[in-house]
């Protein structure tokens, strides 16, 4: 496994008490999967990802617990500096706003360029040449003259495509893109996301793929892990979640999105909202909201239930998995 | 549903171009954004119109025309068969109460220094008619129940609330005055997932309740079918499709229609592997500098020489005249064949939802 998260824990502190964003989350990526993380506004999909690029904030943020292991090392046992040449080199993050992500008074050339002077000694010379070549490889078109532009210069979806060749500049083993095409319309995003599946099999890299959108998801994942507040509630192959979920959270989700090729009638939505993260519901978080839920939920957390009935693993945080996958 | 009497709302030829000038003084003109470049449409009583379009094709600027926030450069929006472009004064006073618009960002379109009782109750001091003065903060309970939020929240501040609840703020506000037609720009793509069912089955419900109108304009091509009788599809100014929506999802005529619908993701891996998706090239042109002839040409796959001199009419196309069927619908192009793009549905596998 490329990247294993052990049993990850973040609070943050803040004047309404603390806020437990991240629960013990484990989950892994190997070399060339993807892994999509789902979940909505909250759920701790974005912490966990930043707690692993290592670029929370702390304090106001804090990880009590877990490990994060990647290529064998706990990353939240190395020293800032050593985590430094994982950050770039090996790991690297795609944001969801590549406007306010690039600089705005540098221009793209200077920006890609620091990469390869800053992580491989390249001489300025060399690092520009490198930085034209990775804007042809984005399919940036007229690259030679553009990479002396400013990122205010070019469109959303080309804004976006220089986040990806900085993130693949050095040919990093794990990519981290959060909501990588939200911003985006969806002509462009189709354009955003078939290079980002073309590069990753290129270069054989990990890809978690954080997002909220069930339609993504499903294009380009192997595998997903479903968040609320701040915990896994189910895992599984892409294609099982979609044929069957096991939990009643991912079930109520993809009832709830409208379909392009069909005309529903009323849209089954998921009542109340999502949990105040300083106040989590004791039990099952989701029993508040949950049609299934019964006196146990309310009292017990499920643990990710082990509910594998083929050959790919599976997993669900519920204690009726078996009602809500067969009823 | 749509009737076929005259329509409530009419639009002809709308334009709005915003003027660039150069030099401080002595401004002068030279040249212009073209964000609205000609729309046409009608909305029946009681039925939904859906817009769709990718950012910059002039969607809300024509949301903004027809609720009076921007004055066209040219063309006409009769509401019940009178020009409001015209109108000034009482006479818009009195149009305006009955066309209401619900914003897209619930986190900006609600003053946060106001109680959610004085945002909605704002309306009624500018129409006093509507409701007395005694009766006012009853009828602002009355509509947070409507909307599905608790009557006893009117002196809260908007910040107390989520995301969601916000919107039912704003959709509270919409239909305070009794508006005949709602403009919604974006409803509810501020929102997450499980909220935006909510908010869509309020919409819904809503427009049963009292008998509304709906301009529903969204990028989201899939909630606007959901909600959509009819939808019209928006390119760089323009309207290059319109039909009802099983006409334009499952049988679009217009290349761009097709490319839109078949890059949207559908949520089922199975789709993945026989679904054709056409990647279109390039980015939309400027809307300072509108390609010649039919404006989609520069980034269309079919374009001949044809689509670079002539402007091709929002009409039924010539080849679909004679039919009567889905396909014999209004689509911009020459070049106009049927595609499917979407899937349809029942891949083996039940879905599991029913309509229970």
């Amino acid at each position: 496994m490329l990247l294993e998260v052990r049993d990850l824990h973040v609070e943050f502190h803040t004047r309404d008490g603390v806020a437990k964003a991240v629960n013990g989350v484990d989950y892994g990526v190997d070399a060339g999967e993807t892994l999509a993380v789902l979940g909505e506004s909250g759920s701790g999909k974005s912490v966990t990802a930043q707690t692993i690029m290592g670029i929370l904030d702390v304090p106001p943020g804090r990880i009590t617990a877990g490990e994060i292991l990647f290529e064998g090392r706990d990353l939240l046992k190395l020293k800032e500096q050593e985590r430094r040449k994982v950050r770039g080199a090996k790991m690297a993050m795609i944001f969801q706003d590549a406007l306010s992500s690039l600089n705005p008074v540098l221009t793209v050339g200077a920006q890609l360029a620091e990469m390869f002077t800053v992580h491989r000694g390249m001489s300025r010379k060399d690092a520009h040449a490198k930085a034209i070549e990775l804007m042809d490889r984005v399919r940036i078109p007229a690259a030679r003259e553009r990479v002396k532009q400013y990122p205010h210069q070019f469109s959303g979806g080309m804004r976006q495509r220089i986040m990806i060749a900085m993130a693949m500049a050095l040919e990093p083993k794990l990519i981290i893109a959060d909501e990588p095409t939200t911003a985006l319309d969806v002509t462009v995003q189709a354009q955003v996301m078939d290079l980002l599946a073309e590069l990753q099999r290129e270069l054989r890299m990990g890809l978690i793929l954080i997002t909220h959108d069930l339609g993504v998801v499903a294009d380009v994942a192997d595998k997903i892990a479903v968040m609320y507040a701040g915990r896994i509630v189910e895992t599984a192959p892409v294609h099982d979640i979609y044929k069957a979920p096991a939990h009643p959270y991912t079930r109520g989700l993809l009832e709830s999105i409208p379909r392009l090729d069909q005309k529903g009638q009323e849209l089954y939505a998921i009542k109340g909202l999502p949990p105040n993260l300083t106040r989590i519901p004791p039990g099952c978080a989701f029993h508040p909201r949950c049609p299934m839920a019964r006196d146990v939920c309310r009292t017990d957390v499920p643990p990710l239930y082990d509910v594998t009935e083929s050959d790919a693993e599976r997993g669900s945080a519920c204690h009726f998995w078996r009602e809500c996958l067969h009823g | 549903m749509a009737e076929t009497t005259e329509p409530i709302l009419e639009v002809r030829g709308l334009v709005k171009h915003y003027p660039l000038t150069s030099g401080i003084l002595f401004k002068k003109q030279v040249g212009a954004v073209k964000a609205v470049d000609g729309v046409d449409f009608e909305l029946a009583r009681g039925e939904t119109l859906g817009i769709v379009g990718e950012s910059g094709c002039g969607k809300s600027t024509v949301a903004k025309m027809l609720v009076n926030l921007e004055r066209p450069t040219a063309g006409e929006i009769r509401y019940k068969g009178e020009d409001i472009t015209r109108l000034s004064g009482k006479a818009l006073k009195s149009v305006r109460r009955n066309i209401q618009m619900v914003f897209q960002d619930p986190y900006t379109s609600l003053n946060p220094r106001m109680t959610v009782g004085d945002i909605i109750g704002e309306a009624y001091d500018i129409h006093p008619e509507v409701a007395p003065k005694g009766d006012r903060r009853r009828r602002v309970q009355e509509l947070l129940d409507v909307v599905g939020l608790n009557p006893e929240y009117v002196n809260r501040y908007p910040h107390q609330f989520s995301g969601g609840q916000r919107q039912r703020i704003g959709i509270a506000r919409g239909l305070a005055l009794r508006p005949e037609i709602i403009v919604a720009d974006e409803p509810v793509s501020a929102l997450d997932v499980s909220v935006q069912a909510q908010v869509i089955n309020l919409m819904g419900r809503l427009q049963d309740e009292f008998d509304l109108s709906y301009i529903f304009i969204a990028h989201d091509l899939s909630i606007v079918r959901h909600i959509s009788d009819r939808v019209g599809v928006m390119y760089l100014g323009r309207i290059v499709e319109t039909g009802r929506d099983a006409e334009i999802y499952d049988h679009p005529t217009h290349p761009y229609t097709q490319a839109l619908l078949s890059a949207v993701p559908v949520p089922d891996p199975e789709a993945r592997e026989h679904r054709e998706r056409i990647i279109l090239a390039g980015d939309v042109p400027s809307p300072t500098n509108i390609p010649s002839g039919c404006r989609f040409r520069t980034r269309c796959w079919k374009a001949r020489e044809r689509c670079a001199l002539e402007v091709p009419a929002l009409a039924v196309p010539a080849e679909f005249r004679s039919v009567s069927g889905p396909a014999a619908h209004d689509s911009a192009c020459h070049f106009a064949e049927e595609k499917q793009v979407v899937p349809p549905e029942g891949e083996g596998e039940g879905e599991g939802s029913g309509p229970g």
